[in-house]
């Protein structure tokens, strides 16, 4: 105890006590602005009606009796529904992950190793990486009436392809950002090495470069994971029955059941885990995969 | 030699699939509803092809028997369409107060996280959290918060007990989304608690690429702690905090989520934004060409935004030299 409190001191010994207080005083306001919305999603999946609209009531025990009805009725009368929406979001979510992953990366690839021209356009390949990204800030509004076309015609509306297509669409150039960034910053002597071996170009990229660039991939992984987990528009602009997924879901709640927040908020509670998870357990390549695209950009 | 020809082919084979995506799904749309935006194309038929039907003409209907009309009709609706009016100033609105709202608290608990102090690992995880909320569950939490009656939000039960004690007879309600003024504000506020996130991430990244020579360096000249912030973190971070401000813009031009859960566009039009009124007019009224025509225009105010932006942003980093780009 003793040796921590040194310690303490010790590693703020150039700031003032009044600086401390300042910092500590900052840190939890902030930290309580980001938790109590989630800790009253929390309480209020456990309330009675009753409890929810006369109130508020804050403190589990003591200001309301918890019933875990709401969770009950998820897992329970609603189940298939519930089941059908999370599937749909996840199998959306990944498979638009990989393939954004796989062309992204080998798009990257290219881009890092090799020189390209597009002479009559007069694109090298800075020209052809920065029309790449610059696609991902298109404004989806954009998009709607072709792809409602597109989709129409193609049979594609309400289907997992349909939205895994969409989602891939926005995530590669994103994709091929960050991983010709990362190329970049991989040397080129052990692919060089391989391939004096006799590895072709597209055994080295397989077997060395990929697997060094597992950091990248992850933190790619994460975003369009997260992006398409998360995305709306284009869900309920594609979907109309079987392929809706959990934001649809969530934002339909207002005009099938009336507004019922306890019901809404153990919705969102799940939405929300599978993204906790992906980002506690990989937050250190977020940042790491981040500053890469970013500082330099 | 084999290899050469062995790269030749390979140099395509990697770019291609991107290449091939990005022109299928976002060149031919984009320039396909340039089309369509100068036609008269409805859902279930357009105009002439409904007049069409009415009169038992089957065939060779409209220009060249497609079906519909040729028209410069979206362009001069737009003028005149108060609704569009409002819809645009309100996207500008998000945008502009978004990002600045963004920018200043994600600058300032950058600078906070960028301190040593116990538990800051755990702080990090914890402010980051909001960004992994599905937005419109965000949004859905926003609207129990700012609902008005203070026997269902904590926000309105505390802005009442505070104004109450502070001497007010029956504590201020604030009417967040019935109002004109409060909505917007309460969307913003939903919106930075929810991206705020972003520009600390990314901010405190930059921060940590700052060597620590330069702060020991000013701290011997006796430079306190704001002039060091001023004069030398806020300056080197310019280049980085372009590129947030440009990424966040760029997303905040295509809110509708949190627009469509909160207020639906209401009161009136007074929070519906660009995004929402496309797809209003696009999937809702069916109007095909009148929202690709709307869609262009968000896309030109897009272009405009990034294009001034960057432009000033090269004369802002110039200006603050140092060779720190």
């Amino acid at each position: 105890m003793q040796q921590a409190k040194r310690t303490w001191f010790r590693r703020s010994s150039r700031r003032p006590l009044w600086q401390s207080a300042l910092l500590y005083a900052i840190v939890i306001f902030w930290c309580f602005i980001v938790l109590f919305p989630f800790y009253w999603l929390a309480t209020t999946s456990v309330k009675r009606p009753i409890d929810v609209s006369r109130g508020p009531n804050y403190i589990p025990y003591v200001d309301f009796q918890p019933i875990p009805d709401h969770w009950e009725e998820m897992f329970g009368s609603q189940r298939k529904s519930t089941e059908r929406h999370f599937r749909n979001s996840l199998v959306s979510a990944i498979g638009s992950t990989l393939l954004s992953v796989i062309i992204g990366a080998m798009a990257g690839y290219g881009l890092s190793r090799f020189r390209y021209y597009w002479g009559r356009l007069g694109w090298d390949n800075d020209n052809i990486a920065f029309w790449i990204i610059s696609q991902r800030f298109l404004p989806p509004a954009i998009f709607i009436v072709p792809f409602v076309l597109l989709y129409n015609f193609f049979g594609l509306v309400d289907t997992y392809a349909g939205l895994i297509i969409a989602y891939t669409m926005f995530n590669v150039p994103f994709a091929v950002w960050i991983m010709r960034d990362f190329f970049n910053g991989l040397p080129v002597d052990l692919e060089e090495s391989a391939r004096v071996d006799g590895a072709t170009r597209w055994q080295a990229f397989i077997r060395i470069v990929l697997p060094l660039s597992a950091p990248g991939l992850v933190a790619v992984a994460i975003f369009s994971f997260i992006f398409a987990w998360n995305e709306y528009l284009f869900a309920l602009m594609l979907t109309n029955f079987n392929a809706i997924t959990m934001p649809v879901l969530i934002a339909g709640q207002n005009n099938t059941r009336g507004i019922e927040w306890w019901f809404i908020s153990a919705l969102t509670l799940m939405a929300v885990v599978p993204v906790i998870i992906m980002g506690l357990l990989l937050e250190r390549f977020i940042t790491r995969g981040l500053t890469a695209g970013a500082v330099k950009g | 030699m084999s290899t050469v020809r062995e790269d030749r082919l390979m140099k395509r084979v990697f770019l291609s699939p991107a290449v091939i995506l990005l022109l299928a799904l976002s060149i031919f749309p984009l320039v396909w509803s340039l089309g369509i935006s100068f036609t008269d194309m409805q859902r279930g038929g357009s105009t002439v092809a409904r007049q069409a039907a009415a009169e038992g003409i089957t065939e060779g209907v409209g220009f060249l028997g497609l079906g519909f009309e040729l028209t410069g009709r979206n362009y001069e609706r737009l003028l005149g369409d108060g609704r569009l009016h409002s819809t645009v100033r309100n996207t500008m609105i998000y945008v502009f107060f978004g990002v600045m709202i963004q920018y200043v608290f994600g600058l300032g608990l950058a600078t906070v996280l960028n301190q040593p102090f116990r538990g800051r690992n755990l702080a990090r995880v914890i402010f980051l959290m909001p960004m992994m909320m599905t937005p419109v569950a965000a949004a859905y939490t926003g609207r129990m918060f700012f609902d008005s009656n203070p026997l269902r939000s904590p926000l309105a039960h505390f802005l009442r007990e505070v104004s109450k004690a502070l001497g007010s007879e029956r504590g201020i309600t604030v009417p967040w989304f019935t109002d004109t003024g409060w909505a917007p504000i309460a969307i913003l506020i939903i919106d930075a608690w929810q991206w705020i996130p972003f520009m600390t991430l990314i901010l405190l990244a930059g921060m940590q690429a700052i060597p620590d020579d330069i702060y020991e360096a000013a701290r011997v000249d006796g430079a306190g702690v704001l002039q060091i912030f001023w004069r030398i973190t806020v300056p080197i971070l310019l280049p980085i905090s372009m590129t947030v401000i440009l990424i966040r813009g760029l997303e905040i031009f295509k809110i509708i989520d949190v627009v469509v859960v909160t207020t639906g566009g209401g009161p009136g039009s007074a929070t519906e934004s660009l995004t929402l009124y496309i797809f209003e007019q696009a999937l809702s009224n069916g109007n095909y060409g009148y929202a690709s025509a709307i869609a262009y225009v968000l896309l030109i105010l897009v272009i405009i935004f990034a294009t001034i932006f960057l432009a000033l942003g090269r004369r802002w980093i110039r200006g603050a030299g140092s060779g720190v780009e």
